[in-house]
C-alpha cells in the first residue's frame, strides 16, 4: 500500500519512478563507493523540477499536494537515500524562509529552487547539535549590515547551495532567545566551505563545514526579527522531520523489495528461501513495521494540510520511521546472508544510508523527548 | 516546418507476453507505453521544432485508452494531439489509410514532414510509414538517424548496414526514424502538469471523410490466421564426467554426431 494520491498525480509519479530507475539507482552505485557528488544526475533532475517541489504555488511552484510529494519523495529515497537527503535538506533551508522570511526572502529562494538551485540550512555546530541553544557564531549589527563569524558543520548541501539559512547570536546573554536567523547568498565573501565530510552513508549528499569569516551582509538579510532565530529554528525542523521520515520509509521499503527479489530466487534445499514461513514472517514485520511508518509521515502531512499542530506526529514519524529503516536494513541483509553483506549486493548500502535517519534533525533521542514531553506536559 | 508525428499505444515491451488459454496475449496487466520507435520519432521532431520552428502535432488511432499515450507525448514536446478511434480498422493498410485521412484533418496542416516510427515493438510490421506515403502519393525515406532542414525539403541521415547515407527528399514527405545516438526526454513536473490541461483532439472516420470500403474488414489485404509464442529453449546437454579427458571425449562424441565437426 503507497501514498493514496490524487489519482491525476500517478502519472507523475510514473515517470519520477522511470527517472530513479534509468538515471539514479544504479548510477549511484558507483558515486556511493567514491563519495564523489554526481552533479550530473543532479542537474538532469534540477531540469526536470524535482528541485522545486514544495515551492507553493503564490511563489512559482507548481502547487503539488503535500502526499504527492511525499510519494515523490519515497521513489527517490528508495533509488538512492543520498539522493532525497540533497532534495529534502534544500526544502529545510526552503522551510525556514517560508517560517521566518520576508516576502522578497521567500520569493527569492523559491527562485532559486525553481531554476533548479540547492539550499542549505546552517544550525548545527561543533558544539551545538541537538543543543542548538550552544551556538558559538555570532552575528554583529554593524551600520546597515550584520557581521557573521562562527563554524557550522555537518551542512548538508553546504559546499553546492545558493543560498544558506544560517543562524547566529546576535545577544549570546539572552540565551536561545538571543538566537537571529539569516539569510545568506553563495558567493558573500567571508562564507567559505570546508571538507566533503567522508560520511558512511547518503554519499551521494554534500556534508561539509559552512565557514564564516567576519562574513558580511546587509541588515535585509536577517529573517524576521533579531532573537527569532531558534524559534524559527525549531519550527522548521518540526515540519521537516516527517520528510525525513518519508525518506526513511523508502529506504525501508527498498530493503522490502530486495529481499522479497532475492528470496525468490535463491534455492536452499530444494525451494526458494521464501517458502519458508520464518522468513514469510520477517517480511510480514518487515512490512507492517514500512506502512506503519508511512501512514504516520501522512497522518503528519494530513495535519500540516489542516492547519492543526503537528510536532508530536512529526516526531513520532521521524523517529519511528528512522528506526525501523535500520531494522528493516539488517533483515534485508540477514534475508540475503553472506550476500547481503557484500557489497556486490545492495542491501548493506540501506543499512549505512539508514543509519543517519536516526541522527540527523534531531536524533531520535531528542525526537523521544519532544514526544515523551507533548504527552506527558507541565507538571 | 509543421510536423506530424504518427504514434501507436503498445504492451510494455521490457514485460515478457505469454498467451492466456483463449491463445491470446495476455496484455491485461502489462502497462501501455508509446512505442519505442515512435518516442525517438517524437524525440527528433521536438528537437526539430526547437533549433527551426513549427509546430509538432501527433496522431494515433485509438479510442480513449490511448489518451494517456497522448498526454504522455504532450509532456515532451508534441504541441497538439489527436487520435481518431476507429475498432473495425484490422491492418496496416488501413491503419495507414485511416492516418492520410486524419493528417489533413489533424493540428497545423498542412504538414511538411511526416515521422512514424520504424516499427512497433509488438506487431513490428514496418509497414505503415511506406503505406502512408503511398497512400498521400508523397516520398518517404526509412530507417532514419536524423533531420535537417533544407531549400523545399529535408536532408536525412538514413542507417544503412556500414552506417549512414545522406539522402535528400521533398517536403512533403514521410520518415520512418530508428534509433539515433540520443534517448528521448523526460517530461518535467511542470509539462506533465501542463499536458493535463491540454486539449485532446478527436477525430472520426466519418469526420476525416475516410470509406469505410478502404479501412474496414473487407479491405484487410493482411489478416492474422494466429499467434503462436515462440518455442521455449531445449535444455541443454549436461556433461558431468568425473574425469577432465573423458568429459572432453564425450563433448567431441557429441558435436561429431551432430557433424559440428
Amino acid at each position: 500500500m503507497a501514498y493514496l494520491i490524487n489519482p491525476e498525480d500517478q502519472d507523475l509519479l510514473d515517470s519520477v519512478r522511470e527517472f530513479c530507475e534509468k538515471e539514479i539507482k544504479e548510477q549511484c552505485k558507483e558515486y556511493d563507493v567514491s563519495g564523489e557528488w554526481p552533479a550530473e544526475i543532479y542537474a538532469k533532475a534540477a531540469e526536470l523540477g524535482y528541485n522545486g517541489l514544495e515551492v507553493p504555488e503564490e511563489y512559482g511552484g507548481l502547487g503539488l499536494e503535500r502526499i504527492t510529494v511525499a510519494a515523490i519523495m519515497e521513489e527517490f529515497a528508495k533509488a538512492d537515500a543520498g539522493f532525497v537527503t540533497t532534495i529534502t535538506a534544500s526544502n529545510l533551508a526552503l522551510k525556514a524562509v517560508l517560517i521566518g522570511g520576508n516576502e522578497e526572502q521567500k520569493q527569492r529562494c523559491c527562485d532559486l529552487l525553481m531554476e533548479g538551485n540547492h539550499g542549505a540550512f546552517c544550525l548545527t555546530e561543533p558544539m551545538a547539535g541537538s543543543d542548538a541553544g550552544n551556538s558559538k557564531t555570532t552575528a554583529v549589527r554593524d551600520g546597515d549590515e550584520y557581521v557573521l563569524n562562527g563554524r557550522k558543520c555537518f551542512i548538508t548541501n553546504g559546499g553546492v547551495a545558493s543560498f544558506y539559512v544560517v543562524t547566529a547570536m546576535t545577544d549570546k546573554s539572552q540565551g536561545v532567545k538571543g538566537m537571529s536567523a539569516f539569510l545568506v547568498e553563495a558567493g558573500t565573501p567571508g562564507l567559505s566551505t570546508g571538507n566533503h565530510e567522508n560520511k558512511m552513508g547518503i554519499r551521494t549528499s554534500n556534508t561539509c563545514d559552512v565557514v564564516l569569516e567576519d562574513c558580511r551582509v546587509p541588515a535585509s538579510a536577517l529573517m524576521g526579527a533579531e532573537g527569532e532565530g531558534y524559534k524559527i529554528a525549531m519550527k522548521t525542523l518540526d515540519m521537516s522531520r516527517t520528510w525525513v521520515g518519508c525518506g526513511a520509509v523508502g529506504i525501508a521499503q527498498r530493503a522490502i523489495d530486495e529481499a522479497v527479489a532475492y528470496g525468490k530466487q535463491r534455492v536452499t534445499f530444494g525451494k526458494p528461501i521464501l517458502k519458508n514461513q520464518g522468513l514469510q514472517f520477517m517480511i510480514a514485520d518487515m512490512e507492517i513495521r514500512v506502512e506503519t511508518a508511512r501512514q504516520m509521515v501522512a497522518h503528519a502531512l494530513k495535519l500540516m494540510d489542516a492547519g492543526l499542530p503537528y510536532a508530536r506526529e512529526s516526531a513520532i514519524a521521524k523517529c519511528y520511521a528512522g528506526d525501523i529503516a535500520v531494522q528493516n536494513a539488517l533483515d534485508a541483509i540477514q534475508i540475503l546472508g553472506g550476500y547481503g553483506y557484500s557489497r556486490e549486493y545492495p542491501v548493506e548500502k540501506l543499512l549505512r544510508d539508514a543509519k543517519i535517519f536516526q541522527i540527523y534533525e534531531g536524533t531520535n533521542q531528542i525526537q523521544r523527548m519532544v514526544i515523551g514531553k507533548s504527552v506527558i506536559g507541565k507538571f | 516546418m509543421e510536423l506530424l508525428v504518427c504514434i501507436k499505444q503498445v504492451p510494455d515491451d521490457s514485460v515478457s507476453v505469454s498467451l492466456g488459454a483463449d491463445g491470446a496475449p495476455k496484455l491485461d496487466e502489462i502497462a501501455p507505453v508509446v512505442n519505442a520507435f515512435d518516442t525517438y520519432a517524437l524525440e527528433m521532431a521536438a528537437r526539430f521544432k526547437e533549433a527551426h520552428g513549427g509546430s509538432v502535432t501527433v496522431l494515433t488511432i485509438g479510442g480513449d485508452a490511448t489518451v494517456p499515450a497522448l498526454r504522455s507525448c504532450l509532456s515532451v514536446g508534441a504541441d497538439h494531439a489527436y487520435k481518431l478511434a476507429e475498432e473495425s480498422v484490422c491492418d496496416t493498410q488501413g491503419i495507414a489509410y485511416l492516418l492520410s485521412k486524419a493528417s489533413a484533418k489533424a493540428g497545423e496542416q498542412p504538414f511538411d514532414v511526416i515521422f512514424c516510427g520504424s516499427e512497433s515493438t509488438d506487431a513490428s510490421s514496418g509497414q505503415v510509414g511506406a503505406q502512408l506515403a503511398e497512400i498521400l502519393g508523397i516520398p518517404v525515406v526509412t530507417n532514419v538517424l536524423a533531420v535537417e532542414p533544407r531549400e523545399g525539403g529535408v536532408t536525412l541521415k538514413q542507417e544503412t548496414e556500414e552506417g549512414y547515407r545522406v539522402v535528400e527528399a521533398p517536403c512533403p514527405c514521410v520518415v520512418t526514424i530508428v534509433k539515433p545516438n540520443y534517448e528521448p526526454r523526460y517530461p518535467s513536473i511542470k509539462s506533465k502538469m501542463a499536458a493535463r490541461k491540454m486539449p485532446i483532439g478527436d477525430l472520426t472516420a466519418a469526420g476525416v471523410e475516410a470509406d469505410a470500403a478502404q479501412f474496414g474488414p473487407e479491405a484487410a489485404k493482411v489478416r492474422r490466421v494466429a499467434i503462436s509464442a515462440p518455442p521455449q529453449r531445449q535444455s541443454g546437454v549436461k556433461i558431468q564426467e568425473k574425469e577432465a579427458a573423458e568429459a572432453v571425449r564425450r563433448a567431441m562424441e557429441m558435436l561429431a554426431g551432430q557433424k559440428l565437426i
